[in-house]
């Protein structure tokens, strides 16, 4: 593979670089970790800059991009708030983007994937491992601070739930940015995606000037990226979720 | 002086005056980051720094004050002699807004100190070191697996190179059937130790397979039989056609069953095995002894039984 020649930025995420090939398009994070690479993405340099692929077939955020995702991406100086991060393929792409003077703080919660997400952070500067449930805001309380925009990858029946108590406790003033990777198949069966979708931007328009979801097909069957700007002074806090909520079955058995 | 908020940041501990604004008052935890990430983890009284409690221990009786978290509240409660409830959201909002600075040297090393202290001891538990070795043990009898199949189709050809190589590769599957027994000792005794009801029902491997599928022993203690059944499974389960067998279709005395019964066999045991699990995740109590003799009475009565 031939390494593109030169990168141009784009307009609102300067450490992103898209490139529009005949057939695909192609993302590139100019990164802030050393190799090796961490899921077998590419490495190349670009006027003595190096750059890493960002696959849109391993990353949610990617696949937004390539679909014309018209919202907020993570800039240089963020500080992010990642709900969610496994072991890190997308959260370090994340920490490419907001560049060395961000910072990014990813929770998971499963133990085995965060053992891979400590050693990706021990060779990515900007990237901070929290082991810890996101339904739980206030239990990190004590290693984030007020940051610019919280992201989430949570495959949970409450996942706006979440999000949303995540980025009343966390954002910072009264602003920010929330990014969704919604996944409706883990919302229940009593409703089809697209009705999953418009609750859950029913939900979030409360709060965010939301931007047009994009459905992540053909990259991930049932996903979606909602997301937007905080609306000043209508993110409250939220009282955190002890529990999930016991999810809704419908009683009617699926038909094919 | 109205209402102070203590919260921890870090390495520090911050007392925030709410009604003054002021910049906050920050006491150490410990001047090592890995200590200070130590006594954060399971904050006891002791571990508060001093000058924090002095602090609150002079503020005026009418002044209230409040901590960030559970832990710190109880431990403040204790030390400073006085009430210390948890913060309200508002209060704690508030109070993050003014504690929180540009980030500090210690974020970084503190951060993952912490983190490598948690998975530590999250995986210390006897119930992870169940799922580890489970884990493990599958994916060296898969490597094993793969080697041995390898080997029954090696054929060499007498004055090449890998002729000679047929000795050494013995001798590596050798180390790895040993490396494998041994391992599946250590998985045999854990299970053992943790689940013996469903040890006893389902057999070792099987037991210490369906926790690591389950993702640990309360979650596969509050599972159904039919889950249980399908644990490990790849298909999806379907009305029409789904699969019979997941983990289960090794567990002890499968084989004895002719092989149409089996479905019926996997269901039986899959609902003795839940029960098991269940006392396993729960009481403790023995209850394999009864389960045992029904599984055995259920192998009999299927084994007699025309298809």
């Amino acid at each position: 593979m031939r390494p593109p020649r030169s990168f141009r930025p784009a307009p609102d995420s300067p450490r992103l670089a898209i490139l529009h090939r005949s057939d695909r398009t192609e993302l590139w994070t100019e990164t802030v970790g050393q190799e090796p690479p961490v899921y077998g993405e590419r490495w190349t340099e670009s006027d003595g800059r190096p750059y890493r692929s960002f696959e849109p077939a391993r990353s949610k955020l990617s696949a937004a991009i390539v679909k014309e995702w018209s919202g907020p991406v993570p800039a240089p100086g963020e500080g992010w708030l990642y709900l969610g991060a496994a072991s890190g393929t997308t959260a370090s792409h994340v920490a490419d983007l907001v560049g060395p003077t961000g910072r990014v703080y990813a929770v998971e919660r499963s133990l085995r994937p965060f053992s891979r997400l400590l050693t990706l952070a021990e060779r990515w500067p900007n990237l901070l491992p929290i082991l810890g449930d996101a339904r739980d805001p206030a239990a990190y309380g004590a290693l984030v601070p007020p940051v610019q925009g919280v992201y989430a990858d949570i495959a949970q029946a409450d996942q706006v739930e979440i999000v949303l108590s995540n980025a009343a406790f966390y954002l910072e003033g009264n602003g920010g940015y929330v990014l969704l990777a919604l996944k409706t198949a883990s919302m229940g069966r009593d409703a089809t995606a697209v009705q999953h979708v418009r609750r859950a931007e029913e939900e979030l328009a409360q709060f965010l000037d939301l931007e047009p979801s994009v459905r992540l097909d053909p990259f991930y069957r049932g996903h979606y990226f909602l997301g937007g700007t905080v609306r000043p002074g209508r993110l409250g806090p939220v009282e955190p979720t002890a529990s999930p909520p016991p999810r809704e079955r419908s009683r009617e058995r699926r038909r094919r | 002086m109205g209402t102070a908020v203590v919260v921890a940041e870090g390495p520090r501990i911050d007392l925030v005056d709410l009604s003054a604004l002021g910049a906050p008052e920050a006491f150490l935890l410990d001047r090592d980051v890995l200590r200070a990430a130590e006594r954060l983890i399971d904050l006891r009284p002791a571990d508060l720094p001093p000058g924090l409690i002095e602090t609150i221990v002079r503020l005026p009786p009418a002044a209230r004050v409040v901590a960030g978290d559970a832990s710190l509240a109880r431990a403040l409660t204790i030390r400073a002699g006085r009430s210390v409830p948890r913060a309200s959201p508002e209060e704690l909002r508030a109070a993050r807004a003014i504690a929180w600075r540009a980030p500090s040297r210690e974020e970084r090393p503190f951060t993952l100190a912490l983190a490598r202290l948690t998975l530590e001891r999250a995986l210390r538990s006897p119930e992870e070191v169940l799922i580890s070795l489970a884990r493990e043990e599958e994916r060296l009898e898969r490597a094993l697996g793969r080697e041995e199949r390898a080997a029954a189709a090696f054929l060499p050809v007498a004055g090449t190179p890998l002729a000679e190589y047929r000795a050494a590769w013995e001798a590596t599957r050798e180390t790895l059937r040993a490396h494998h027994a041994g391992l599946e000792e250590l998985l045999e005794h854990s299970a053992r130790t943790l689940v013996p009801n469903l040890s006893e029902v389902l057999g070792e491997k099987v037991a210490a397979r369906l926790v690591a599928a389950a993702g640990g022993l309360p979650p596969l203690g509050r599972m159904s039989a039919s889950r249980l059944q399908l644990l490990g499974t790849r298909r999806r389960p379907s009305p029409e056609r789904g699969p019979r067998f997941g983990i289960i279709y090794r567990a002890v005395r499968m084989e004895e069953v002719p092989v149409p019964r089996r479905g019926a066999y996997a269901r039986s045991l899959a609902a003795l095995g839940v029960i098991a699990a269940r006392a396993d995740a729960t009481t403790g109590r023995p209850l394999a002894a009864v389960l045992v003799g029904r599984r055995d009475r259920r192998v009999e009565a299927l084994r007699r039984r025309k298809r």
